[in-house]
Order: C-alpha cells, then sequence, then structure tokens
C-alpha cells in the first residue's frame, strides 16, 4: 500500500459500519422511548422520580455503586397459563349445577377442548326444569356436543380417564386455573375458546430464571425500564446484589434475610437501606461493600435519628445525601408488567406484604 | 521494510538519516514514554488499592475519595488515558518517523500537546476521586477533563497525520496500517461517545449501548492495533527477516477493521435482542483476522524463537503479548456469552488488553525504542532491571488475569443457580482470588518502577555522554 488516503478512506468506512450498526441504529430503535402508559391502564411507567429521589441518583453515580451492583434482571424462560374468573354473563348460563349454581354449558364444552387430560361429565337437567322451554333444548345440546367431542377424541387419539377430576369440577370453584405453564400459542388458543364460550379468562404468566429465584425482581428489565435515567447505570459486575427491583424486594430476600416488625413497611425498608449504606456488616457481616459512615454525621439533629444495632452506639443522622440515596434505591421498582416483558399477578396476600411506595419525606 | 526506495517526489529526495529521525523524536517520545510508564505505576497503585477493598471492605474507609466505586475507574482509566493511549501516541510517532524516513514535524508542539493531554488525565482522575465520574465504563472523565483531553488528541494526530504526508518512504509498511487506523479511528469513536454521552445524551439504554461501542472499539482496534503495529515492526527486525506472507497481513488488518468495531456488546443486558447476538457473532469472527496476523508473524518468526527469546529482552515481551492475544480473543468468543455475564470474568478483559496485551508490547518496544533515543544503543543499560520489568509484567498480568478469571468462573456458577448463597457463594469465597489479583497489580507496579529505574539510568548516562556528567 502506497496511498495513505486510500487506507485512511478504507479505515472510515469500516468504521462507519460499526458505527451505523451499534449506534445509529439502536438509536433510530430505542432514541424514541418515552414513559408510556402501561396497557390496560392509564397508569405512566416509568413514573418520574421526586426530586430528592433524582439527587440519590446523583449520589450513587459519585460514590460509583454500578462498579458493583448491575440494575439489570435476567429471565430465562417465558411461560404463560390461563386463568377463568367468571363462568360468564346470565344469557349464558343455566341452573343446575350442584347445590344450585348455575352452570355454564359451552363452557364446559371450551374446557375439555383446552384440557385434554381431563374428562367431561354428563350433566343431569334438574326434573324441575323440564317443563322450560328455554332451558331444557339447551341441555339437550349438550348432550349432543359432549357426544361429538367424544367422537372426534377418538378420533384424533385422546383418551380421556374416565373417573377422576372433571371440566365439571374445576369450572365449579373460581377463580381456576386452567392452563400452567405452557407456551404463549397454547395459552392465547385456551383463552380464545373460554371467551367464545361467554367465559372470562385471562392469560397469566410465568417468568423464570435464577435472578427471579433470588427475588431480584418479577420480570426481566428492559429499555422501558431505564428510560427516565441519566446516564444509564445498568453496571456490569455483580460483586453485590442486582439492584433493579430493590424497591419492592421481599425482606426474605434480601442478602441478610430480615422481616418486616409492623406495617409502616416503607419506613422500615428506608431504615434498612439507610443502615446499609452507614455500615452494610451490621445487617450482613460478610458483605464486602464499603460503608458510607461519610454520608451521616452524630452532631447535626436530621428529621430521623437511626439505630444501627442493640449496642449502646451513639446515635447518627443520615446528611441530605443518605437519604437521597435511599430515596432514589426506594424507586428502584422494575416489577411493573410491560407490552414485552409481562409480569405474574401476585397472589392477593403476597401483594399486600410488598413494600408500598414510600411516603415523601 | 528495510528498502531504501526512495520517492520520485522531489521535495522528499533526501531522506534524513537515521540520526536525525531519532533527534527529532527525542524530546515528545521519550517524553510520552516516561508519563505513560508513570501512569502505569499509579494506575496499578490505585487499582491494587481497589482491589483489596474487594475482600478486606473496611479498608481506607471512611472517606468517599477512595472507595472502591471511585478507585477503581479512577485506576482503569488512569491506566487507560495515562498509559495505554499515552504510550500507544508515543509508539505511532516513532514508528510513523522510522518507518516514513522523516523528522517530527513541530517536536514542540508534540510535546507541550502531550503535556496538555497529562494535565487532562490528571484532572480527569482527580474528577473520578472527585465524585464526578461519568458511570460509563473505560469513559469515566467528567466533561471538564474530556473536552482539553480531546483537543490535545487533535494536536497530536494532526502532527503526526502530518509527518505522516510527509514521508520519504512513501510505501506504507503493514505497522503503518494500525497506526494510521488508530489514528483516525480513535478521534471519531472519542468524540461520538463524548458527544453522546456527557452532551446531547440520548434516552436510556442507547447510552450504555454507545459506552459499549467505545469501549470495544478502543480495546479492540485503537490499542489492540496499537500492539499490531509494534509486533509487525518488531517481530521481523528482531528475526532480521522480512516480514512472511503480507497478502495474509494485508487481508487480515481489513478484516479486523470490518469485525473488530461489532463485538463488546455480546453480554448487554435489557437491549434489544439483536445486539447481543451480533455482538457474540463478531467476537467469533474476529478469530479469523487475528489468527491471520499471528499466523503472519509466526510464519516470520519460525524456527528462530528460542534463539530471539533468549537475546533480545523487546522480543520476550512481544511472544507473550502475541500469545494473550490470542488467548483472549478465544475467550472472548467462547467464554464472552451470557454464561460470564455481570462477573469479574468479563471485567478481566479490559485489563488484559491494557496491560497484557498492549502493555506487555508497549513496554517490549519502549525497552527497545528508549535505548536508542538516550544511549544510543540497542538496550537499556541495565539488563537485570530489564529482565526485572519482563518477569515482574508477566506475573502480574497472568496474576490479574487469571485471579479475576476464576473469580469470575465462581461469579457465574452462583449467577446461575439460585440455590446457591449470594454472600456466602460467590462473594467471600472469592477472596483467594482477588488476592492473586492484588498480587498482580503489585508486580505490574514493580515492572513499572523497573522501567523507569532502567529508563533513569539510560537518560543519567546519555546526560554523561553529552555534558560530560554535569548532571
Amino acid at each position: 500500500m502506497r496511498y495513505g488516503p486510500i487506507l485512511g478512506a478504507g479505515a472510515m468506512f469500516s468504521l462507519a459500519c460499526s458505527w451505523a450498526a451499534l449506534v445509529m441504529a439502536p438509536q433510530l430503535q430505542l432514541g424514541s422511548l418515552a414513559p408510556a402508559a402501561l396497557p390496560n391502564s392509564t397508569e405512566i411507567y416509568p413514573p418520574a422520580r421526586p426530586g430528592l429521589a433524582a439527587q440519590g441518583a446523583e449520589v450513587y453515580r459519585s460514590l460509583g455503586c454500578a462498579q458493583c451492583h448491575t440494575r439489570a434482571v435476567r429471565q430465562t424462560q417465558a411461560l404463560y397459563g390461563v386463568r377463568l374468573n367468571e363462568l360468564g354473563a346470565p344469557a349464558n348460563l343455566v341452573p343446575g349445577g350442584a347445590d344450585g349454581k348455575p352452570l355454564n354449558l359451552d363452557l364446559l364444552l371450551a374446557l375439555a377442548a383446552v384440557r385434554h387430560v381431563l374428562a367431561i361429565a354428563p350433566v343431569p337437567m334438574p326434573a324441575a326444569l323440564a317443563g322450560d322451554t328455554n332451558i331444557a333444548p339447551k341441555f339437550g345440546l349438550f348432550e349432543t356436543n359432549r357426544a361429538i367431542l367424544l367422537r372426534n377424541d377418538l378420533k384424533s387419539g385422546i383418551t380421556r380417564p374416565t373417573s377422576g377430576p372433571t371440566v365439571n369440577e374445576l369450572a365449579a370453584k373460581l377463580p381456576a386455573t386452567i392452563l400452567e405453564k405452557v407456551s404463549v400459542e397454547e395459552g392465547e388458543r385456551g383463552v380464545k375458546f373460554l371467551s367464545e364460550a361467554g367465559a372470562k379468562a385471562e392469560l397469566t404468566f410465568y417468568n423464570f430464571g435464577p435472578d427471579l429465584d433470588r427475588g431480584w425482581g418479577a420480570r426481566r428489565t428492559v429499555a422501558q425500564d431505564y428510560v427516565n435515567d441519566s446516564p444509564v447505570l445498568l453496571g456490569s459486575v455483580r460483586v453485590g446484589p442486582d439492584l433493579a427491583g430493590i424497591g419492592t424486594r421481599a425482606p426474605e430476600k434480601f442478602a441478610a434475610p430480615w422481616k418486616f416488625a409492623g406495617t409502616n413497611t416503607a419506613i422500615e425498608l428506608e431504615h434498612r437501606l439507610l443502615v446499609h449504606v452507614y455500615n452494610p456488616r451490621l445487617l450482613a457481616k460478610d458483605s464486602t461493600c464499603p460503608s458510607a459512615k461519610y454520608l451521616f454525621t452524630t452532631n447535626k439533629p436530621a428529621i430521623r435519628p437511626i439505630h444501627a444495632t442493640d449496642e449502646p452506639l451513639p446515635f447518627v443522622f443520615p446528611k441530605h445525601e443518605a437519604r437521597a440515596l435511599v430515596a432514589y434505591l426506594l424507586t428502584l421498582r422494575a416489577d411493573v408488567g410491560v407490552a414485552d416483558a409481562p409480569v405474574p399477578a401476585a397472589p392477593k396476600a403476597a401483594a399486600a406484604a410488598a413494600p408500598k411506595a414510600p411516603a415523601k419525606p | 521494510m528495510t528498502t531504501t526506495q526512495l520517492s520520485s517526489q522531489p521535495a522528499c529526495a533526501t531522506a534524513p538519516s537515521a540520526a536525525q529521525v531519532e533527534a527529532s523524536c527525542r524530546l515528545p517520545v521519550l517524553f510520552l514514554a516516561f508519563s505513560g510508564a508513570a501512569w502505569l505505576c499509579f494506575g496499578a497503585v490505585l487499582a491494587l488499592l481497589a482491589s483489596v477493598q474487594l475482600y478486606t471492605p473496611a479498608f481506607m474507609e471512611g472517606c468517599p475519595w477512595v472507595t472502591y466505586g471511585r478507585l477503581r475507574p479512577a485506576a482503569v482509566n488512569a491506566l487507560a488515558y495515562g498509559f495505554a493511549l499515552q504510550t500507544s501516541f508515543a509508539l505511532a510517532l516513532w514508528l510513523i518517523a522510522r518507518l516514513g524516513r522523516v523528522e517530527l514535524s513541530a517536536p514542540l508542539g508534540l510535546t507541550i500537546a502531550a503535556k496538555f493531554w497529562n494535565v487532562a488525565v490528571t484532572v480527569g482522575v482527580f474528577g473520578i476521586l472527585a465524585g464526578d465520574a461519568t458511570g460509563f465504563d473505560l469513559l469515566e472523565f467528567p466533561l471538564y477533563a474530556a473536552l482539553p483531553l480531546f483537543a490535545s488528541y487533535a494536536c497530536l494526530a494532526a502532527w503526526a497525520l502530518v509527518t505522516l504526508h510527509q514521508r520519504t518512504e512513501r510505501e506504507l509498511y503493514v505497522s503503518l496500517w494500525f497506526v494510521v487506523a488508530a489514528l483516525l479511528w480513535f478521534p471519531w469513536i472519542l468524540s461520538t461517545a463524548q458527544g453522546l454521552l456527557l452532551g446531547w445524551r440520548p434516552t436510556g439504554v442507547v447510552q450504555a449501548i454507545v459506552a459499549g461501542w467505545f469501549g470495544q472499539n478502543l480495546l479492540q482496534l485503537v490499542l489492540t492495533g496499537s500492539a499490531l503495529a509494534v509486533l509487525f515492526y518488531f517481530v521481523p527486525k528482531t528475526v532480521n527477516r522480512p516480514l512472511a506472507n503480507p497478502g495474509l497481513a494485508r487481508a487480515g488488518f481489513w478484516l479486523l477493521l470490518l469485525i473488530g468495531g461489532w463485538g463488546g456488546l455480546a453480554q448487554l443486558a435489557a437491549v434489544p435482542a439483536w445486539i447481543p447476538a451480533v455482538s457474540g457473532a463478531a467476537n467469533f469472527l474476529v478469530i479469523v483476522p487475528v489468527l491471520a496476523l499471528l499466523t503472519c508473524l509466526w510464519q516470520t518468526a519460525e524456527g528462530k524463537i528460542a534463539e530471539a527469546w533468549k537475546e533480545n529482552a523487546t522480543f520476550r515481551f512481544l511472544l507473550v503479548a502475541a500469545i494473550l492475544l490470542l488467548g483472549v480473543t478465544l475467550r472472548t468468543a467462547f467464554l464472552g456469552g451470557t454464561s460470564t455475564q455481570f462477573t469479574f470474568f468479563a471485567a478481566a478483559r479490559t485489563d488484559i488488553v491494557l496491560l497484557g496485551v498492549f502493555g506487555l508490547a508497549a513496554l517490549g518496544a519502549l525497552h527497545h525504542i528508549v535505548p536508542r533515543l538516550t544511549t544510543g544503543d540497542d538496550e537499556l543499560p541495565s539488563a537485570g532491571l530489564a529482565d526485572l520489568a519482563f518477569w515482574a509484567a508477566l506475573l502480574g498480568v497472568l496474576g490479574v488475569g487469571i485471579g479475576f478469571s476464576l473469580a469470575g468462573f465462581t461469579q457465574a456458577g452462583v449467577n446461575a443457580n439460585a440455590t446457591k448463597d449470594f454472600l456466602k457463594d460467590g462473594t467471600v469465597v472469592i477472596a483467594g482470588n482477588l488476592k492473586l489479583v492484588t498480587a498482580g497489580y503489585a508486580a505490574l507496579t514493580v515492572a513499572a518502577l523497573a522501567f523507569l529505574a532502567n529508563f533513569g539510568l539510560a537518560v543519567r548516562r546519555c546526560c554523561a555522554n553529552c555534558c560530560g556528567g554535569a548532571r
């Protein structure tokens, strides 16, 4: 090669290729992301950080917390399920179930089509309804359709058990889990069948992965989670636990598990995090996290004193930076389902136990 | 490369003698080399202190300036900008002057620009310690340090390109391809990354993508490219043979340029899946150009390696750097995916490339360049110190690389298995590995000090020769 300009042009061309692919293309794809309304809700996600938490983000960056803590939850698998919530509108229902409960005969057929391993039992028509010209034909039609279904089963090689649980029992107790941990196609097909039968069913979600098992989040983190952050501190090494969902982490999922003592869980979590910032080894003796004692003072009264241990230590008071840092950590709650990363609906009891959003100090 | 073919252009008809070329290089190259080695020493000490905190958290506790979250980025950036990039400028200037048979233009201007570079790095490192780090790997310097850094780089690169333009040896040798690519490439990636991350600030994870792209290009093309430039200059020179198979070198060079800039994002989480996929594929593909280039060097040196290892201090550094280049490429390709995500294994790549691939190659080259520019000999005054620098640097890089990698494997096992206790199984047990890392940084500090002492001896002897020992 004799000509420098050719060399230079070639080098610039190859750089331009990688620049276009890895700087420009991601910007075109993700650059317009903004806080947006959640599916089926008017709530905006992610919500803007209150002032104190926004200042805490600066403390987090300045102290280099991201050198040891990631803010990215991974997920190895996502599966789906179907939950039956309501039998349907009165028009679909017939009386005649056990204990006089209403029945949705179409739903039983749909359930049988969705769950091949369950038997479908005949439904005897109550004698009192024999004269009702609105209801009686429905029972007749159901019996016909059930026969067709069973015949089709034979044709396609499905063998239903003759005894054991039946779809009739499944539909008797609501809400009922119809399908668990299946593919998205199977889940959506199930919801479609049940909805066509007039029932109300919803798709449920199951997320899997070691990070989720550790209680670090309810789903994988996605680009949407970071649109309010600048700089975006994803972190690259986990010397300490992930912080993507620290604001909603259950007490027993901390490195040093603990329990809420009372009902004001937000205050307790805030106090816990303040103690961690003050000296992590007061909570987990093996922690290698450096303490940030310089964010506390012994002589300046603050809003709330913290008492670190049972030992007779002098009270310390968090400085503004410490309160800001903890306020920031409490806003890290990537637990809201978004379009491309749904979360499983928490059981009612667990939802109540999870820490609420912190009160503004 | 040693052909004496002269240019047909009349202005360049008279090539300067080697002594004239070296005289023009003396001030800027020695200044850059000395500052680079001093930053290596300082950065290694900072990294050492930071690594101690990983298993002794109470060490230097109580002062925000020296908390791990600030020390570690300060160390990495001191090593990247103070040592690696600065030394790469010294090597680039020297290679351009030597291979182009041309006197450096504006040596004084280059020295002043280099001084400003050092001032900017110092300000940047103190800025990080004071809490102004940007939070992006390898780009932690705050804006008030980043802008002077870019300005002084622009001066250095402009004069280097002017010198290149004035060369009397028109044929560009392989080493100069890498040098030119790095000279053109670095301002683009630096200005893109600084402009986007410190100025315009795109929304959300695009920031992390840009930072990852910058880091990859810095490590893979600018610094590894500089290491390859050194390898391609010194290997044929040491074994005293022309470069075997230049066609292979050319193919390897262009492929490295085309593929090298695409890796580096394979472990990014929370981004669209195509980005890690593309990067992971590039990490694999880059094996091809690296193998091509190393094969080319191997064919050149084949049969004379043992002899050169015994006789030449520079060659020892270069051989290890070449082996590490192969190692780090394979390591990133096969283990650089999600399995080692969020562990020290991935973080160690920066250290291995900065200190091992580039660091060893650069130290080796300086063991040849510094005596040429001072005493006029081919070797530094003290062979013992040169040996010490080599073995300490080798052990240091191995200590850091192996310590971080083993710790990374343990962390990866914990990351993949939720039944393991994060604190006990993932943090406490890696203390032993991290002590190896500390020892590695200590050895690197020793290596830098040994080289600096040898440097001092050479300068003293040079002064004694010139001024009769007046100093």
